[in-house]
């Protein structure tokens, strides 16, 4: 995403946190910066970096120490003005990673479960296109215990965007449903988010759902948010190194590697001419994030 | 058997059905207070709402007699400003029932509470449902079964209240006479058949609950 499309558009998220959790030795601190003109922000690290965190800051789950939150233009939270507009009254639509649904409410009524009264008893034409797009509209009546995974998460979007939140955030949405229903759900995300002009937040450690959602991203690693950028930018070193066919050269202060590609699932990426890579092992930490 | 012999059974079930109306929409609060906040002092009133559970409803009765009689702090204000005066009315039965139905109450509701899923709560919130239309529209409907068998269990609790009730409402004939008042009233003149009436009204209602109650309980994944 380059310059504002319009200088009098505010950005659709700008955001400085500081948080604090927890007790004693089970403190964590989270300092993230965020800021979003428009399109798909995407918080990229391994579970336990504070993205989760971040977004419940956002939408005033949790309060942070220091810091605001500004949503198109509008200030949710300054601690130093002590601003703090609770989560009811936010405009932020949530999408959580766990089961969602009203398991006492059918899809529909799901789905419309955040808007007036009057509104809720029959599914109106702007409802119904948008079950159309997420291609739910067969499923209005059914009860989500009914549902598979993909059809939960897709209900869960629909309410969310039903209630034309200012902006949406996503916590790994698509975390328990397999791979190639993943990457349908990504295509059908994107699309939806495009059409309805929804800015949103996602989060994720799968590098291949950040490159097909992200117009940015920002990299989590313990606690701190990184710079945004571009996701190729940002995810380049997500991806393994293939050596295939490269050229490494011995030079005076180092290894020179050419031609080597960067090859991911969702495609090769490409590095840069004398680009630096860095190359580093880690297994990846599977705890549960808070 | 006289003429009154239904009316206990109607008394006794007009008056715990009040009991459990006077104390639903605190006890329920209560439950959620405790079920979702962590405070100062919350472990006080976990032992508070626990006390008439554990206390002899005898010594329950007499402290609701010093708190409301005559010249008690309660009794004092209400006959100053209506002129009313509780103990020995139907209405002592009522707050006797309530009070010592209300810990059952708390303690059934809060687990259910408890096992809503944050998520649920969380969603309603973003979706501009504030503290009161999100207890009612998701706590609520999604915690409806620990509710119900929490309300089906603080009524029966509150219909074979005893001790409490003869402290603080005594056994006036037609007015105050409970069922259970009324059985040992009727066991002590020697009536077995009037006796044998109230000890199958209330098995059969406790065997009701204790059949109804476990089907209430919360089950995963039900809808």
């Amino acid at each position: 995403m380059s310059a504002r499309p319009d200088a009098a558009t505010p950005p659709a998220l700008e955001a400085r946190v500081h948080v604090r959790v927890g007790r004693g030795a089970e403190v964590f601190a989270l300092d993230a910066e965020l800021t979003l003109e428009r399109g798909v922000l995407v918080l990229f690290g391994p579970s336990g970096a504070g993205k989760s965190l971040t977004l419940r800051a956002l939408a005033g789950l949790v309060r942070p120490e220091r810091g605001f939150v500004r949503v198109a233009g509008e200030t949710l939270f300054d601690a130093e003005r002590g601003a703090d507009v609770p989560t009811h009254r936010r405009g932020i639509g949530w999408v959580p990673q766990r089961d969602s649904l009203f398991p006492f409410r059918s899809t529909a009524e799901n789905v419309a479960f955040g808007l007036p009264r009057a509104r809720r008893r029959v599914l109106d034409a702007e409802l119904r296109t948008l079950l159309d797009e997420l291609g739910i509209a067969g499923l209005a009546e059914a009860r989500p215990a009914s549902l598979s995974g993909g059809e939960r998460q897709r209900v869960a979007l629909a309410r969310a965007l039903a209630a034309r939140p200012r902006l949406l955030l996503l916590d790994e949405p698509f975390a328990s449903i397999d791979r190639p229903g993943r990457a349908e759900l990504w295509r059908l995300l994107r699309a939806t988010l495009d059409r309805h002009a929804a800015p949103a937040v996602f989060v994720t450690h799968d590098a291949d759902e950040a490159l097909a959602l992200a117009d940015r991203v920002v990299r989590y690693e313990r606690g701190r948010s990184g710079k945004d950028g571009a996701p190729r930018e940002i995810l380049a070193d997500a991806y393994p190194l293939s050596l295939d066919g490269a050229v490494v050269e011995a030079g005076g202060a180092g290894l020179a590697l050419r031609g080597a590609r960067l090859a991911g699932p969702a495609g090769a990426l490409p590095i840069a001419e004398r680009g630096r890579v860095r190359v580093a092992l880690r297994t990846p930490p599977e705890r549960p994030e808070r | 058997m006289s003429t009154g012999a239904g009316f206990p059974i109607a008394l006794s079930l007009r008056v715990a059905a009040l009991a459990v109306a006077l104390i639903g929409p605190p006890g329920l609060a209560l439950a959620w207070l405790q079920a979702r906040r962590r405070y100062p002092g919350r472990t006080l009133v976990d032992a508070l709402v626990l006390l008439p559970l554990v206390l002899p409803p005898t010594v329950v009765g007499y402290f609701l007699v010093v708190l409301f009689g005559r010249r008690g702090p309660i009794g004092r204000a209400l006959e100053a400003l209506f002129d009313a005066r509780v103990v020995f009315t139907p209405a002592a039965a009522v707050i006797a029932s309530a009070v010592v139905a209300l810990p059952l109450l708390v303690k059934t509701a809060q687990p259910a509470i408890e096992a809503v899923p944050d998520e649920l709560e969380e969603v309603g919130r973003s979706l501009g449902l504030g503290p009161a239309s999100l207890f009612a529209r998701v706590t609520l409907p999604a915690a409806w079964q620990g509710v119900t068998a929490a309300m089906v269990l603080a009524f029966a609790r509150a219909v074979g209240e005893f001790g409490a009730t003869l402290m603080f409402a005594g056994n006036v004939p037609g007015r105050t006479n409970t069922m259970p008042l009324e059985l040992y009233a009727a066991w002590q003149a020697g009536d077995d058949a009037r006796a044998l009436l109230y000890v199958g009204v209330l098995s059969a209602l406790s065997l009701a609950v204790v059949l109804l109650a476990p089907r209430l309980a919360p089950r995963a994944g039900a809808a």
